[in-house]
């Protein structure tokens, strides 16, 4: 009797088993497997060697991996604070109620559904010089020529792959901010109100710390999303002019591409913790915050 | 609290267990048994599937109709086909993954060296084919055929006969007599691009390492040795990081191109398709490209037939000679670990029938490999005879598999993009990104 009450109380240890097992399975598993192939030299085809930590070390006198973090962080920076403030914005604004509000939604949540690879294209029609759409436009406004090579310039490349990716994903971002606004009771707007809060100070007091698990999962993911940048680089630049708009994720595959799947393995590994850092220590700062509001 | 902690913590990761896990399998994949018990659970007797995977864009949808051809005289087998642009890359992770194609155009010295194409020595077809392809079909290893090419390609300098015509200019035989008819264009016809460069796509910029900068080492070491140099690294005889040497002067000529103004001014970032619109509808004069352009600048302009030019590319170094591209092409290999090698075979020896040469030489306007076939393969024809007699013939290089024409590319983006502050730097930077790369496959 007491050991059937027993187990019936720890029912949910069982319950949880299986997950358990996928999650080992497909996660653990693969990731145990990969700092495995990390520390060898393994090619893809010929039997790897154990060499320690010499990938690692490889990496930080590795010229081209200095310049992809550079660029991926330079692209996490410039989009991830971006897109959340414009998502924002945009959210406070379309929060607002007027008429067309669900298609003009729409408009700005629409260029998150292509696919970033497709929108990546699409621009970089727009942006040829002397044949793209853009060079027409200016010549026609007789504003220059406009004959300047956006993509084929290095600093200039970076730029336009963050804005584009800010407005693509700024849709996104509104959407979840928009959840959040919709969640705040009204009262307590009308309770800010009596007590004379203007516009700017019931944002400040009411909205932002209701919004708090928006602003969480917004941040969380843009910094995710835009530290493994991908489709938008290949599809823009290739990574080029050269390697000058490559990013870490880019190099991972073409490592492994290569002959050096050892070593893209533990580039791989070094991005997993470039990403894991700055979340973790958001998620430590938001929780705190959250805690003392 | 902690679990959404977890939570974020998976979504973040996830990736890279992704990563890893391809990683994982790659590892594995030197050890040919794992594939022998995936045999037995997709063998169904009706249809056996082969897997046609080629990186050749131009002739996606001629193999489509072969194949359909194919297909439907061979009621048991069905052939499909998958292209993939960065094949020669691609094909690693397929040969790490398992997922192994049947028969394939994409053939690495690499891998012919770790056994995973097929002999085909002793195939019956061998007689028929050209001596030098065959020469050039040849593991230069083992002394056995694991290719089979069903065309000879030639690259080269095109030119725009009319605008030559006008300007009263001749072929360039070299480097000064080149850049002197760029310049010619440039000032009397402002409106053209005196050479255009497809810079956005890396492998005409590959191309053209490949072709001047390598034709200096393959002129200078004959056709067997050249192969032997490229493929054993003899870095004695390749001479890639010396001052002078082939890829200095390869940077040298390129930049003093860019320097001019004698390419377009989006060389970056312009497409292949952009160089052929230029070309075809007479906005450039120039272009550097092999004849499997052909086919496609007359469907931009059918009428452009008569004024396609083409001579070999000018001797870049003082003391060289001019060469010009004569290769194998459109070549086909089996891999070892195919399921149905028998069938491969079939589909092989159906490709390789004089009447289906015949449409592909035609299609594809190059030259057939084999002797039994006689293709009325284009406008070029006389053209391509005088150009293979003024210039030295010269052959595709054999790059490691780390360091495929793609990666080359790339650094010629860099050169162009202004990232290197002298020639020889980028020829030392070339020299250490083709060292590493074969050192990873040779240990």
């Amino acid at each position: 009797m007491n050991l059937l009450r027993k187990l019936w109380n720890n029912l949910h240890l069982f319950m949880a088993l299986p997950a358990i097992l996928l999650f080992g399975l497909f996660f653990i598993y693969p990731l145990a497997q990969g700092i495995g192939i990390s520390l060898t030299d393994s090619n893809g085809m010929s039997a790897p060697r154990f060499v320690g930590l010499q990938n690692f070390i490889d990496f930080f006198h590795d010229a081209r991996a200095k310049k992809d973090v550079y660029n991926t962080v330079f692209f996490a920076i410039g989009s991830a604070p971006l897109l959340n403030l414009f998502g924002f914005l945009y959210a406070l604004i379309l929060d607002r109620p007027f008429k067309g509000k669900g298609f003009v939604r729409a408009v700005v949540y629409l260029p998150a559904v292509i696919s970033p690879l497709i929108m990546g294209y699409v621009w970089y029609f727009i942006l040829q010089p002397d044949r793209g759409f853009l060079y027409h436009l200016l010549q026609s406004l007789h504003l220059g020529t406009g004959g300047s090579d956006w993509l084929g310039n290095a600093h200039s490349a970076l730029i336009v792959l963050v804005f584009i990716n800010v407005w693509q994903f700024v849709g996104m971002t509104m959407i979840i901010y928009l959840a959040g606004l919709q969640s705040i009771p009204k009262e307590l707007y009308e309770a800010g109100e009596i007590d004379g809060a203007g516009y700017i100070k019931s944002l400040w007091y009411i909205t932002i710390p209701m919004v708090v698990q928006s602003i969480k999962i917004n941040v969380v993911t843009n910094i995710i999303g835009s530290l493994s940048v991908f489709e938008v680089i290949i599809a823009l630049t290739d990574g080029g002019p050269g390697y000058s708009t490559e990013s870490l994720s880019i190099y991972i595959l073409r490592m492994l591409y290569g002959s050096f799947t050892g070593y893209s393995t533990a580039v791989a590994m070094i991005l997993f913790v470039m990403i894991i850092i700055p979340v973790f220590i958001f998620m430590r700062y938001i929780n705190k915050k959250e805690f003392e509001m | 609290m902690r679990r959404k902690k977890l939570g974020l913590l998976l979504s973040g990761v996830m990736m890279l267990g992704l990563l890893a896990g391809c990683g994982g399998k790659s590892a594995d994949s030197p050890n040919p048994s794992s594939s022998a018990g995936m045999a037995q659970e997709t063998a169904p007797k009706e249809t056996v599937k082969l897997k046609f995977f080629t990186g050749k864009v131009e002739t996606v949808d001629l193999m489509n109709t072969l194949i359909q051809k194919f297909n439907s005289e061979n009621p048991g087998i069905e052939v499909e086909q998958e292209y993939q642009k960065d094949a020669s890359n691609v094909i690693k992770v397929k040969f790490a993954s398992g997922d192994i194609p049947d028969i394939t155009t994409v053939v690495e010295q690499d891998y012919i060296d770790q056994g995973k194409y097929l002999d085909l020595s002793n195939e019956p077809f061998w007689p028929r084919v050209l001596p030098a392809v065959k020469e050039l079909s040849t593991d230069v290893k083992s002394g056995k055929q694991y290719q089979v090419a069903t065309n000879v390609t030639m690259a080269g300098i095109f030119y725009n006969k009319k605008i030559f015509q006008e300007l009263g200019l001749k072929e360039a035989l070299t480097w000064d007599d080149f850049k002197a008819n760029l310049q010619a264009v440039k000032d009397k016809k402002p409106d053209v691009t005196p050479i255009f460069i497809a810079g956005r796509e890396s492998w005409t910029l590959g191309h053209l390492i490949e072709f001047l900068a390598h034709g200096i080492i393959k002129q200078d070491l004959g056709v067997k040795s050249s192969r032997e140099a490229f493929i054993n690294n003899e870095s004695d005889k390749l001479k890639f990081d010396q001052e002078n040497g082939p890829i200095d002067t390869f940077a040298k000529r390129l930049l003093e191109l860019q320097g001019a103004g004698l390419m377009n001014k989006d060389a970056l970032t312009a497409t292949y398709d952009n160089q052929k619109e230029a070309f075809a509808t007479g906005k450039a004069a120039m272009i550097s490209q092999g004849m499997w352009v052909v086919a496609d600048l007359l469907k931009i302009s059918p009428d452009f037939q008569n004024d396609i030019g083409f001579s070999p590319y000018p001797s870049i170094q003082d003391g060289t000679k001019p060469v010009v591209l004569s290769a194998d092409d459109s070549r086909y290999a089996i891999t070892a670990e195919s399921k149905h090698p028998e069938e491969a075979k079939k589909f092989l020896e159906f490709l390789l029938q004089p009447e289906n040469l015949k449409t592909y030489s035609e299609f594809l306007k190059s030259p057939p490999a084999f002797t039994d076939v006689t293709a009325d393969w284009g406008p070029l024809k006389e053209q391509a005879n005088q150009a293979l007699n003024s210039g030295v013939n010269i052959a595709f290089t054999d790059s490691p598999s780390g360091f495929s024409g793609d990666d080359a590319g790339r650094m010629v983006q860099e050169l162009l993009a202004g990232q290197y502050s002298a020639s020889l730097d980028f020829a030392k930077a070339y020299k250490d990104a083709w060292d590493k790369a074969w050192k990873a496959t040779h240990r």
